[in-house]
């Protein structure tokens, strides 16, 4: 079984996180940068289906030079191989023109099945994985919290509004990781030393045949007007006494008349 | 630890990713280049990156520096502030009274500020450019012993995913045994493994303690228009209010880029009242007119806390045993009376470093060969400078004015004082114990008030630390015998643990009335070890918790 798995790097949301001068970015210089969250229950589920399987499992990244540190780490976890697309040309891309550039990538890596996280934490949109199937061609499966690959098919279990629906697909899919999916494994020490001796390709937009012209910050599509800290969170109440009954009452009494909600 | 664990080895293992030991690998890396060397060297930190849990001041004198990278400017060395014009303060509760002399240990015009956590992660890059193997994220849990127990042969990593109770998670990943010719320990105040050195090997004197400082610390970021940011001061030091004579410490406040500043404040730990907190005195030297009016306005960015070595030259350990040397604040290299570490950390690192490479060529790694280290300290400017501030925190730690006296009498004779060496107390030793009679009400005499942006609660505090363990863990304070809190500890000194500590890992509960419980909350850990410092009855060990926990300092 052929694996990619999709994976960006973003702040840590532990960071200092702050809104830039020019209002629509964030200050960059004392951020940690990890891998998306979501990612990583991605590469864990890549990587037992290969233990299961047998396979490769291919780590595609796009991002700056720091980026190789998370393709690393997905290495050190035990993914056999990294691309990482480094082009200053491909910056600020929105959702739709990095899809474009990974669905390039994705024409010279050969493929049975490609996993990425539902989300990434910083942009939030939900919209690369499923964007990529989109431009391959292939079907996709959202939000999964378990998967069974059995021959050439691959039955998904889906979180839905209220409840699960299971959706069975045949091979080449992508499907996206949402939490419950496994708990991601730690980077070992040995790992990270044997990580360095992986191979990981760097390629350009050129490389993967993608016109500049149509990535970066100055051809977005979706404009970023400003951005907002959200609104600080009140103080929580903790409502005292022994007597549940009383307490209940006394909440109910605050979400009428302080919460005015009831 | 009961299964095989994988062997690693490495040529050279360095513990802990501060200043001491980020230098000493650089420059040992530099050297092995040089003469052609071809070495595995490896470096461990428990935070979950290189700069994570690094917290000072900062004024950095940058003579170590220099010594390792002439060009540190040009290599984009993060420097905050490259003015250090100082003003010297003592305060009285409402007033302030300039120092019109300040000693020559005092002055900082060769100096610059910095954020030692920026400059740590700095220092990180490129060690890990030129080679040098990096492990954020491993915690160095049990030193590794010749069975003679003469020599040091390296250090394990701790277990990761062990739960609460011990047993293994569905993510185990056993620890590695990392083997090293040769172990640099440099893990800060109060290491976790120089402990166990000291148990097998005896490397600190009983007759003269480690003593030590707890820091709180602040980065605020003040209003563009605030005129500190412009006005001819970059540097403030204050003493006296709120600590008064009789407990060592004092303040700080530096200038720092992108309208910020950084303000602190460090108590000594030899403090005498049981319930002195030092986080409220932070909070109450905030409120001090002085400080209150520059950072009006303000909001806090990032607060963390961090306990300082500051017994100085008599208080160094054994500096080289078999396999292994120590640096850094592990071995007490702070110049207290220049309220500075960070270069003699560095340039001890950097000696390390040099007597590495000579064991190298002799493949020779016994304390005969590794003694050459000890000397070089003493050759070098760390013994000189601090030679002359040997009774300086031992002067400071006399109450009132007496310790001017023997500050004065050290002053004209280099050092030497009125008594020499001048004798000093471990911290755990000097709380007064309460009266019988204790009326428990006169603990919660005033409230400090919060405004949630620029005087914090502690619990804010510790968010904006970024501090985050796996809840799911065995808990990392090992408190040996409870009875003692919930009795003893009690009534004699109200429980100290619930206020030294800055991170409210401590708590007394109280569910029916007479009946204690003692609840520890480990996931607000900052690491500082205040409380194994300072407990009275040396009832905490802290032992490192999953490596990649902790606070994640970014600016501080």
């Amino acid at each position: 079984m052929e694996i990619v798995v999709l994976v960006k790097q973003v702040p840590d949301t532990e960071s200092l996180i702050q809104i830039a001068g020019d209002g629509v970015s964030i200050k960059t210089e004392d951020l940690k940068w990890v891998m998306n969250p979501y990612d990583e229950f991605a590469v864990e589920e890549a990587l037992r289906i290969r233990e299961a399987q047998g396979g490769t499992v291919t780590i595609l990244s796009m991002g700056p030079a720091k980026t190789v540190e998370t393709i690393r780490t997905a290495l050190a976890m035990g993914a056999d191989k990294g691309v990482h697309i480094n082009d200053p040309a491909a910056e600020g891309s929105d959702p739709l023109a990095t899809a474009k550039i990974l669905a390039a990538a994705l024409k010279d890596i050969p493929f049975d099945l490609i996993i990425a996280g539902m989300r990434a934490v910083d942009g939030d949109n939900y919209q690369v994985a499923p964007a990529v199937a989109e431009f391959l061609g292939i079907p996709q499966i959202t939000q999964v919290i378990k998967e069974e690959i059995s021959g050439d098919t691959i039955r998904c279990h889906q979180v839905v509004e209220g409840g699960t629906a299971v959706i069975e697909a045949k091979l080449p899919v992508l499907f996206t990781a949402q939490r419950g999916l496994n708990e991601p494994r730690y980077a070992s020490l040995p790992g990270i030393m044997k990580a360095k001796k992986k191979p990981l390709d760097v390629k350009t937009l050129a490389d993967l045949g993608v016109d500049a012209g149509t990535a970066g910050t100055a051809n977005r599509k979706v404009k970023i007007k400003a951005l907002n800290p959200p609104p600080a969170r009140k103080a929580i109440t903790m409502i005292q006494g022994d007597d549940p009954v009383a307490q209940a009452s006394e909440l109910v009494k605050k979400l009428h008349e302080e919460a005015k909600i009831l | 630890m009961t299964e095989e664990r994988e062997e690693f080895p490495l040529d050279v293992l360095f513990v802990g990713a501060g200043p001491a030991n980020l230098a000493g690998a650089i420059h040992l890396k530099r050297l092995a280049d040089e003469k052609g060397l071809e070495i595995e060297i490896g470096l461990i930190e428990k935070g979950d990156q290189i700069g994570s849990h690094s917290l000072s001041g900062a004024i950095l004198d940058p003579i170590a520096l220099k010594e390792l990278f002439p060009d540190y400017l040009e290599r984009g060395c993060p420097v905050e502030e490259t003015q250090c014009r100082d003003r010297f303060y003592y305060l009285t509760q409402n007033r302030k009274f300039e120092v019109p002399f300040t000693p020559k240990y005092m002055h900082n015009e060769e100096c610059c500020v910095i954020s030692l956590s920026r400059f740590t992660r700095w220092l990180g890059e490129i060690a890990e450019e030129m080679g040098i193997n990096i492990f954020p994220g491993f915690a160095g849990t049990q030193v590794l012993f010749s069975e003679d127990n003469q020599s040091i042969l390296g250090v394990a990593t701790g277990d990761k995913g062990i739960d609460k109770n011990g047993n293994k998670k569905a993510t185990f990943e056993p620890g590695v045994n990392l083997t090293a010719r040769v172990t640099i320990f440099g893990e800060g105040s109060r290491g976790s493994l120089i402990r166990q050195v000291d148990e097998k090997m005896e490397i600190f004197s009983k007759a003269m303690p480690q003593v030590f400082e707890t820091a709180v610390k602040e980065v605020i970021e003040l209003p563009e228009t605030s005129p500190f940011l412009t006005g001819d001061t970059t540097v403030l030091h204050t003493f006296g209010y709120p600590l008064g004579l009789d407990t060592k410490g004092g303040g700080f406040l530096y200038r720092m880029k992108d309208n910020r500043i950084s303000l602190g404040l460090v108590v000594g730990l030899d403090y005498e009242d049981p319930l002195l907190e030092p986080y409220r005195m932070f909070l109450k030297y905030k409120r001090h007119p002085l400080i209150a009016d520059i950072i009006q306005g303000g909001k806090v960015l990032q607060q963390g806390a961090k306990t300082l070595s500051i017994g100085g030259y008599y208080t160094m350990p054994v500096l080289s045993v078999g396999g292994a040397l120590f640096v850094g604040d592990s071995a007490a290299m702070l110049n207290s009376q220049r309220l500075k570490g960070i270069h003699t950390a560095m340039k001890s690192g950097m000696l390390a470093a040099e007597t590495v490479i000579e064991a190298l060529e002799k493949d020779d790694f016994s304390q005969a060969t590794l003694r050459a280290y000890d000397q070089k300290v003493m050759d070098s400017w760390i013994a000189s400078e601090r030679y002359e501030a040997r009774n300086f925190s031992q002067a400071l730690s006399r109450k009132g004015v007496v310790k001017f006296m023997h500050i004065g009498a050290q002053y004209f004779t280099k050092g030497r004082g009125l008594k020499d060496p001048l004798d000093i107390v471990e911290d755990c030793a000097t709380l007064k114990k309460l009266p019988k009679d204790f009326d428990a009400s006169a603990l919660e005499t005033e409230k400090p008030e919060y405004d949630g942006t620029l005087y914090l609660d502690k619990l804010t505090g510790v968010y904006l630390s970024g501090t985050q363990h796996l809840e799911d863990q065995p808990c990392h304070l090992i408190v040996h015998n409870t009875d003692i809190c919930e009795t003893l500890c009690y009534e004699e000194y109200r429980n100290p643990c619930t206020r030294f500590c800055p991170a409210q890992v401590y708590e007394m509960v109280e569910e029916t009335p007479g009946e204690r419980r003692l609840v520890l909350n480990p996931s607000n850990c900052l690491h500082c070890k205040t409380c194994e410092i300072k407990d009275p009855y040396k009832n905490i060990t802290w032992t490192c918790p999953e490596g990649g926990g902790g606070p994640k300092y970014s600016i501080v």
